[in-house]
């Protein structure tokens, strides 16, 4: 019972980690059609950050926790004005191509001007303890994780349904010439997209980094990667699509965990990834993804 | 067979880049120092990765990401076969299915090195081309990922990030450079061919296109499968000529580069995978000379790690946002001298 509740556990804190990256590049994708390559790069702009933080002698949990979400959110959006907006307009491959190339600067500026080497953050630790509930016993740091990912989803949906700037973000998915047509500013809608993106990566980096306690310039290869991942697999650019898709990554990640045998841990991604491919050949558009015909407009 | 016009001038083209190619491997092999000689050839041997990624990425237009993983198969395969029995008894002496038991000629080990690629690309393929172009990209990624930790976990076969050493070291620059040359005759056929301009076609307007009966999934299945062979060439040619191979070449950094040198000349063309390839390499020689600190002018530079990743990251967005069809463009070589 407490072995089944703590693997249930893994699952939901491995899925809202991904759900919380592929929700930050699902919205940036339904929007501009931009694939983000450059998001692993602002959970390492977080990273950094709490180094940073604790370098100035500035403990305090809360402060790093809110440094770091804001120094993701800031780039996120210095990002989109800086290296996205000669492409806003461009085709697909022009902007994945285009943020390709901005990982990779920033990757080897955080390895220029930093260290190569990983650096250790203790300053998260205290967000795990031990958590008796009845007979099982579970990590807090999972069940913050699960929680906050939850409550971020409800507020997403709050703000896309409940907000005219939400309503216009959905309806930019659909048709932007048409939004603009309505007088709503082309700068709004993208700064508030990457906003957000920034602000989930900025969440999930809180949780990366107290898992992990330290950053190098690669900290959010893994991770987003795996958002990708659950991106394709729930439909690129659905929002639900995505959430669907990063907690059934979590969830097979963890029974290949549990099922194979210890000597061959270095390849549970090759297996996750071919569970993946055969999702795929199932529905190769992805779970949740649009029914439009090719050529419809969009 | 007659060749129709567009394939007439696709010739001419193939030949003009075959004579540059051929006068500087010439200039090379007869002026160049040992080191400039192995730089030179590290060029051709990126020169042939970046045609193969060409085959597909410049006629179906979708990202591949997978392709230093392919050209890392080709190498192991080759490394494997070819190395003689009493090497692998000292750098393989645990691997499972005989596979230190025997030994093959070069040109066998080659051969076999580029079926089994083509098997595998084949059957990665079949997902790659149902998907959409940005899901292909990303499986393509994740494919690298997967084939990358088969080196590092199979370290009995691969051994990982350590050296397979005791190839025999049987290639020069020139057998580089006649591999080079052929390769952009079969690149730029197959961007003439009849299956090339569909692909093309389909990449414009994939809806317009598979009205007039093509069949675009077939047609990226081909050009992914001419992609991993070609690529397996570009391994072999790199485990023949230096001797030791390992996981990390054949992994993201790789990527990148050829990807660079793709898209800076233009992924359209095989023109612009030529140019692209020969400016980045040369560009990266300098700034790596820049990166080690040295003395400029009187001033003592200081030494910065990372520099060349920069510079390659910044020709990407710089590509990107200034001239996003790369240096060429669409035009090929012979249509800068040969009127229309």
């Amino acid at each position: 019972m407490e072995y089944v509740a703590q693997q249930v556990m893994n699952a939901l804190s491995f899925g809202a980690e991904y759900a919380l990256l592929a929700l930050g590049l699902a919205i940036v994708f339904s929007i501009m059609g931009l694939v983000n390559f450059a998001h692993g790069e602002i959970i390492a702009v977080g990273g950094y950050t709490m180094v940073a933080m604790v370098a100035l002698a500035l403990n305090n949990p809360l402060i790093v926790i809110a440094a770091a979400v804001l120094a993701a959110t800031l780039a996120s959006v210095s990002l989109e004005r800086v290296a996205f907006r000669p492409v806003r307009y461009a085709d697909p491959t022009t902007g994945l191509l285009t943020a390709f190339g901005v990982s990779i600067v920033l990757q080897n500026l955080f390895l220029l001007l930093v260290s190569p080497r990983p650096i250790a953050v203790t300053s998260l630790f205290f967000l795990e303890w031990p958590i008796d509930l009845g007979s099982i016993r579970i990590s807090s740091l999972q069940l913050f994780e699960a929680l906050t990912t939850v409550v971020v989803i409800v507020l997403m949906m709050l703000f896309l349904k409940r907000t005219a700037l939400g309503l216009a973000m959905r309806a930019a998915a659909l048709d932007f010439e048409m939004v603009r047509l309505t007088g709503i500013r082309a700068n709004r809608v993208f700064a508030a997209a990457f906003m957000i993106s920034g602000l989930l990566a900025g969440i999930a980096c809180i949780f990366i980094m107290a898992r992990r306690g330290s950053v190098d310039p690669h900290l959010g290869f893994d991770p987003v990667l795996k958002a990708f991942v659950a991106c394709v697999v729930g439909g690129f650019g659905s929002l639900p699509g995505a959430v669907l898709g990063g907690f059934l990554l979590g969830a097979i990640e963890v029974a290949i965990l549990v099922t194979l045998p210890q000597s061959l841990g270095g390849m549970t991604d090759a297996f996750v990834f071919g569970i993946v491919a055969l999702l795929l050949i199932w529905r190769p558009e992805g779970i949740l993804a649009s029914r439009g015909e090719k050529g419809d407009k969009q | 067979m007659t060749l129709s016009r567009s394939q007439k001038r696709g010739l001419v083209g193939a030949g003009l880049l075959a004579l540059i190619l051929i006068a500087i491997g010439i200039a090379v092999s007869y002026f160049g120092s040992r080191y400039q000689l192995r730089i030179v050839y590290g060029a051709y041997v990126n020169l042939m990765v970046v045609l193969a990624l060409q085959v597909f990425m410049g006629n179906a237009r979708i990202t591949n990401l997978s392709h230093s993983a392919f050209m890392g198969i080709g190498a192991y395969a080759a490394a494997i076969c070819v190395t003689p029995v009493s090497m692998k008894a000292i750098s393989l002496p645990s691997a499972p299915w005989g596979l230190n038991a025997f030994e093959l000629d070069p040109v066998t080990s080659a051969l076999i090195a580029l079926i089994l690629t083509g098997f595998i690309a084949l059957l990665v393929g079949l997902f790659i081309v149902r998907l959409s172009g940005i899901g292909a990209t990303i499986v393509s990624l994740a494919v690298l990922v997967i084939v990358h930790s088969l080196f590092l976990y199979r370290t009995d076969i691969f051994k990982g990030n350590q050296a397979f050493f005791g190839i025999p070291q049987l290639f020069t620059l020139t057998s580089a450079v006649i591999l080079a040359v052929l390769m952009v005759f079969v690149v730029r056929g197959f961007r003439e061919s009849r299956w090339g301009i569909a692909l093309r076609a389909s990449a414009d307007d994939e809806v317009g296109a598979s009205s007039m009966g093509v069949d675009f999934h077939r047609l990226r299945l081909i050009a992914w499968v001419l992609s991993g062979v070609l690529l397996a060439v570009a391994g072999v040619a790199y485990a023949y000529f230096l001797g030791t191979i390992s996981a990390r070449p054949f992994y993201f950094n790789h990527v990148f580069l050829t990807l660079a040198m793709l898209i800076l000349g233009g992924m359209r063309t095989v023109t612009g995978a030529v140019l692209g390839t020969f400016l980045i390499s040369f560009g990266l020689e300098w700034v790596r000379w820049l990166e080690t600190g040295p003395e400029l002018l009187g001033i003592d530079l200081p030494e910065v790690l990372g520099l060349s990743g920069v510079a390659l990251g910044a020709v990407i967005v710089l590509t990107m946002a200034l001239r996003p069809g790369g240096i060429m463009g669409d035009r090929e070589i012979e249509e800068l001298i040969l009127r229309k």
